[in-house]
């Protein structure tokens, strides 16, 4: 068979294709397009045919171009909607933190002991927590929780406020779970540094307030929504983590592999945490600064940690019997 | 051991056994792209702005307008490019107005996850500055691929077949067959240049043929009328039609 015979045996196959093409690559096909898998096997077999012979360019790009196309479009799926985003955050996330629990707790370690470290050293030791702060952000603190704020000062005057101020949280924090995370991806670097040092920040703005303060403003703002939001923190961290850990020590896989295949495990952990800060910052905005008895809020508080923590261990347990 | 190519194919395979290539594209192009996105970008903002603190503010207050524009920028910044990238098409409008397409090394389409992944981790290709780490990790992987990329295992693509010119001139040469058997290379290699040659001047025809002179032990027109003679038996080995044989001073390509 000469090239120009094999050009022409295969045309009808190819410009079949085409035309099944169009018509599925519409938003509702009119015609049925069945035959499309078939056509496109029999147009893949003619590009290996053609590449082995050497045909003309022209013939194998114009091959090439169409199994790609025709690969699209059978490749095509939808994201699954909002069903398949519950999902993901009820089920696959708490099930990826507990699939990783020691690297959650390892970041859970790096996030807290400094912290506590810092708070208990500073009043004895304040100069640390001050050499960290710096002047601007002790009189932001004094302005906020000193000693003669009371727990009632947060009360906002409107809903505009309260709506602004989740706005600004959730634009934040969020981002902060979202560059925490891309930072794992140099060595788990990145994520270590910011968990680092919003951990000593955190732990000298407590002590700090222990030291100069009013600790019950501080502790009644923030009891609620740091459930979420410093849990979100630790996993976004867990999850660049993941990321960073699987180029450090790819074991048995290729790096490049590794990375994917790290990639997609962090995934689940990533939209988890952007969720609870998400959840953080609709409790920072709308909750924590209702004027309500400070013993009401730590009930509170103390529920929302103990469903953090009743989530990350029970949700999704069954299904993963049923997998 | 093959030489280094000189395009920018990458072969992959695809789940049905056939091997497709994937133009991949480079640094300029998709600095092109991102700067008309950034450009499109930049004028939603002012436009939303705009919008917002003319007739929203009005209606429901400065502070909850604020709120929503920091709402509006949070999902700007992070979900622009990964909504259009896991958009029927591939790609966000900057990318489309440089004709290029984001696809998944396995040559499917991106999917949600993959497409947050390759975004979000622009954090990290940005550092320190201006996409250096982007940069400079395109430049040392071959499929071009920046940080993003590499974990998200996805390629930057030329959405079209590049433009093919096929001159309609008729090649007045001898058939005749290689004094050697040739490889499938060589082979392509000269049905390649037959097909390529009529767009090239002369000189350019001349100085190809002679590389070729240990096969057709010939310099000059000589050796380009017989390598022309022997691509055209390669394309159709048997004589049929019964066109006369070209003369011997006429021109060797005529349309």
């Amino acid at each position: 068979m000469t090239p120009a015979q094999f050009e022409k045996n295969i045309e009808p196959r190819w410009q079949k294709l085409e035309k099944l093409l169009t018509e599925a690559e519409k938003s509702k096909p009119a015609v049925a397009v069945e035959e499309l898998p078939a056509t496109f096997r029999q147009v893949c077999h003619d590009l290996s045919v053609a590449q082995h012979r050497m045909s003309p360019q022209r013939l194998t790009q114009k091959l090439n171009a169409l199994a790609i196309r025709a690969y699209r479009v059978l490749e095509r799926r939808s994201a699954g909607g909002w069903e398949a985003f519950v999902r993901l955050f009820l089920v696959q996330f708490p099930q990826a933190v507990r699939a990783e629990w020691k690297l959650f707790w390892w970041c859970t370690a790096l996030f807290y002991l400094p912290a506590v470290l810092i708070a208990v050293i500073t009043p004895a030791h304040p100069e640390w927590a001050m050499a960290l702060l710096g002047p601007d952000s002790m009189v932001q603190i004094e302005s906020m929780y000193g000693e003669s704020s009371k727990p009632s000062d947060y009360v906002r005057e409107n809903f505009g406020s309260e709506f602004a101020a989740f706005c600004f949280y959730i634009w934040n924090n969020v981002s902060i779970d979202f560059k925490t995370f891309a930072g794992g991806v140099l060595g788990g670097v990145g994520s270590l540094f910011v968990l680092l040092f919003n951990s000593i920040y955190l732990g000298a703005v407590f002590g700090y307030v222990h030291y100069s303060g009013n600790p019950m403003t501080l502790y009644t703002w923030v009891v609620a929504h740091g459930a979420p939001e410093l849990t979100g923190l630790v996993i976004s961290a867990m999850a660049g983590l993941r990321v960073g850990l699987s180029v450090l020590r790819p074991g048995r896989l290729e790096r490049r592999a590794a990375l994917v295949l790290a990639g997609r495990k962090a995934m689940p952990l990533l939209i988890g945490a952007a969720v609870l800060t998400s959840l953080a910052a609709v409790l920072e905005g709308f909750w924590s600064p209702l004027d309500l008895p400070p013993a009401m809020k730590f009930t509170a508080g103390g529920v929302c940690w103990l469903l953090v923590a009743v989530f990350l261990m029970f949700s999704g347990r069954r299904q993963a019997d049923a997998a | 051991m093959a030489a280094p190519r000189a395009d920018t194919l990458q072969s992959v395979e695809l789940a049905d056994g056939v091997e497709i290539q994937l133009r991949v594209a480079g640094l300029t192009v998709r600095s092109m792209a991102y700067m008309m996105d950034l450009l499109i970008r930049i004028g939603i903002y002012i436009v939303a702005a705009i919008l917002a603190f003319w007739l929203l503010a009005g209606v429901i207050g400065p502070q909850m307008t604020g709120g929503l524009m920091m709402l509006f920028m949070f999902f700007m910044e992070w979900f622009y490019n990964v909504i259009f990238e896991a958009g029927p098409r591939g790609a966000t409008p900057g990318q489309r107005s440089m004709k290029l397409r984001v696809m998944s090394l396995t040559g499917g389409p991106v999917t949600l996850a993959q497409a947050v992944m390759r975004n979000f981790l622009r954090v990290v290709d940005f550092m320190p500055g201006l996409y250096l780490t982007g940069i400079v990790c395109m430049l040392f992987t071959k499929r071009f691929q920046r940080v993003g990329d590499l974990v998200a295992n996805t390629v930057v693509t030329y959405a079209d077949p590049p433009p093919v010119i096929t001159p309609n001139v008729e090649v007045r040469a001898e058939r005749r067959a290689p004094s050697q058997v040739l490889t499938r290379e060589e082979q392509a290699a000269l049905l390649q240049f037959i097909e390529r040659a009529p767009l090239w001047a002369d000189e350019r025809r001349l100085e190809l043929a002679a590389l070729a002179q240990p096969l057709t032990h010939a310099p000059g027109v000589e050796g380009l009328r017989r390598l022309c003679g022997m691509a055209l038996w390669l394309q159709e080995p048997e004589e049929k039609r019964a066109a006369p044989p070209p003369l011997k001073g006429a021109s060797l390509f005529q349309s």
